[in-house]
């Protein structure tokens, strides 16, 4: 389990430097009129085995050193609460007015900039969730895969503060989403979080598709609207019975659509930054169920120890310089 | 007894050895200026950028898959505390993906980010590269980053001389490159259908051959069949050749000089990492880099050095 790895291989062929020591003992000989002489002593022999150890270990410890020795990035398998989430974002035009529907002013922020920053606030929330984001307006745009990097959310997030881009076609933004969840071994709910402030009709062609795979990946989708003034909410009956098609009111119909699909589903309409605070928290409170995720260990770097170790070697060769005796 | 281990010069070595390792502890890392680099990557995302005419292991691409291609590629180029943004262009704008991150921390990310980059998230249809530009420039100005603008240069519908875009607001306060991406040799642009499957390709009657916005550049005195009213542009068909599609290098020099950008053509992974890194686009930061290596160097050398010596002694000894 250690995956031990180096940063610079080739400064390993450094390692045969490490047989140097079986030649010599690194001790100046002393001459002997006659070596027979000498009785055999274990002690001493066991001390230049130790010694000549000793010094085999330094030179091979500064070479691994200077490999940059390390243990490779690891992961461990953990339980914590939370959820798997894609953020589907709304990029149409409407989305740069506020809730009254009007230029943003001082006192007023975007619909999207307060999506910005109540989302922002959202992922710092979910610290172990994987995070994906999908935007749409004419065509779907893909952002960022699943992901624990939330610098580069954030980062991904805050480029929505750059103008917003055509129409709304919802459903090519929601099969974006759902490609994000395909092939993904993941443990814990699948979400969808759809941040809109319009809906538009879906093709026939398109409703089958979404059908099957919200289905089949087993998703769980949270419909965010941002109800700007006097325009029509999710929830409305139209007036006029000739008005009750998608058409003339694409809001109601997408609700009706995502509610017959029979997954788990929730509708907010948000009609304003607070209200939609209030749906965001009650999104986070609700998705806190366990879920298995992997912590991701960093590599470690070993080189330092290795130092250590030579260190520490050295200074017991230089220590046993000060018994050397010389006659 | 004491000047004895004072005469052996293997103390020495081993007693700077020691120092050497010890310099290490005290000083593990030393500040030096290293050139980072802030960019953001546009990629044309319109039709023309579908023309295959780069090669691949032996297979055609198109341009955006090639363009994809190498700029995977860069990402394992540039130095760590680097930052990439990326952004796509079609219409007369971009959209941003997402801001400058780091590139060592985010790496997975943004490859797949750039592998995800295809021709059918453009949400618009037409191919106004110069305002395009223009608009990319005004929008990232806050953002203190590099634009990396690539096209092939094709405007699509044709630009009417009289109505160029004015890059004098963005001239000196931009810094960036376009990147032409594309052969020399007009090459036919494939075409979709609406299900996004491949459908033969343009031809000459798909696409516009020239302007019909506004009024003509020249005097219109001089246009056959002109009419102020039916005719603006004069009578006579346009003939042209808008539905092939070929780098226009000149074009695009013209505008990274209006713009005050460099320019450089897309050949391959190596030439566009060395475009990029030059002086004007690096920032000098001091990153704390890892010196131990050079004690550790020093103490192995001096260590081998006591190891080594005593062999010509004691073949000397031996003789003896």
């Amino acid at each position: 389990m250690m995956n031990l790895a180096v940063d610079t291989p080739w400064w390993l062929a450094g390692l045969v430097l490490a047989v140097l020591p079986l030649f010599n003992s690194g001790i100046p000989p002393s001459a002997y009129p006659w070596l027979p002489l000498l009785p055999i002593d274990p002690l001493s022999q066991a001390i230049s085995v130790v010694l000549r150890a000793c010094a085999m270990a330094t030179i091979a410890a500064l070479v691994l050193g200077l490999a940059g020795l390390h243990q490779t990035e690891q992961s461990r398998e953990r339980i914590g609460y939370g959820a798997n989430i894609v953020l589907l974002l709304d990029r149409s035009n409407s989305m740069d007015n506020t809730f009254a529907g009007k230029t943003p002013d001082g006192a007023n922020e975007s619909k999207a900039t307060a999506a910005r920053r109540l989302l922002s606030d959202f992922v710092e929330q979910r610290p172990h969730n994987l995070l994906g984001i999908a935007e749409y307006s004419t065509a779907p745009l893909f952002v960022l895969p699943l992901t624990d990097n939330k610098a580069a959310i954030h980062a991904a997030i805050n480029a929505t503060a750059t103008p917003a881009l055509a129409y709304t076609h919802v459903s090519k933004g929601l099969s974006m989403a759902l490609d994000l969840f395909k092939d993904q071994p993941l443990s814990g709910s699948r979400i969808v979080l759809l941040v809109s402030d319009g809906a538009a009709a879906i093709d026939p062609d398109s409703e089958l598709q979404l059908r099957v795979a919200f289905k089949r990946q087993n998703i769980r989708l949270y419909w965010l609207f941002l109800r700007t003034a006097n325009s029509p909410g999710i929830f409305d009956k139209p007036q006029d019975p000739r008005d009750d098609n998608a058409g003339a009111m694409p809001e109601r119909y997408l609700h009706l659509f995502f509610s017959s699909l029979n997954i788990p589903y929730q509708a907010y309409q948000a009609e304003s930054p607070d209200a939609m605070q209030q749906a965001i928290a009650d999104i986070n409170r609700l998705e806190q169920a366990p879920m298995h995720y992997r912590e991701r260990i960093p590599k470690r770097d070993l080189s330092g120890d290795c130092y250590l170790w030579a260190t520490a070697l050295l200074a017991v060769l230089l220590a046993v310089k000060f018994f050397e005796v010389k006659r | 007894m004491t000047s004895n281990y004072l005469k052996n010069y293997r103390f020495w070595l081993l007693s700077l050895a020691l120092l050497a390792m010890l310099v290490a502890f005290i000083r593990p890392t030393q500040n030096q200026p290293c050139p980072i680099y802030n960019y953001t990557f546009i990629i044309d995302i319109t039709r023309s950028m579908n023309a295959a005419d780069y090669r691949l292991d032996g297979q055609a691409v198109s341009r955006l898959d090639y363009v994809k291609h190498s700029l995977r590629g860069l990402l394992a180029k540039l130095p760590c505390h680097s930052k990439v943004g990326l952004g796509l262009f079609t219409e007369r704008r971009s959209t941003l993906l997402f801001e400058p991150i780091d590139v060592c921390q985010s790496f997975n990310e943004i490859d797949t980010a750039l592998a995800n980059v295809d021709w059918r998230m453009a949400w618009a249809a037409d191919s106004r590269i110069a305002s395009g530009l223009l608009n990319t420039l005004q929008m990232l100005e806050k953002l203190d980053t590099h634009v990396i603008f690539i096209t092939d240069g094709q405007e699509a519908p044709p630009v009417n001389p009289r109505y160029r875009s004015d890059f004098a607001a963005v001239k000196g306060k931009a810094k960036g490159m376009i990147i032409g991406v594309g052969g020399l040799q007009a090459v036919p642009i494939p075409k979709f259908n609406n299900k996004g499957e491949p459908d033969g390709f343009y031809r000459p009657n798909d696409v516009p051959h020239r302007s019909t916005f506004g009024e003509a550049d020249v005097n219109s005195e001089k246009i056959q069949g002109y009419n102020a009213r039916n005719a603006p542009f004069g009578s006579e068909a346009t003939v042209g050749s808008e539905h092939l599609s070929a780098l226009q290098e000149n074009y695009l020099q013209v505008l990274s000089t209006e713009a005050g950008l460099h320019y450089q053509r897309l050949t391959n992974v190596g030439e566009l990492a060395k475009a990029l890194q030059i002086p004007d686009f690096a920032e000098q930061q001091n990153i704390a880099v890892d010196v131990r290596w050079q004690a550790a160097l020093v103490a192995l050398c001096l260590l081998v050095l006591v190891y080594v010596r005593i062999v010509c002694k004691q073949s000397k000894l031996s003789n003896y």
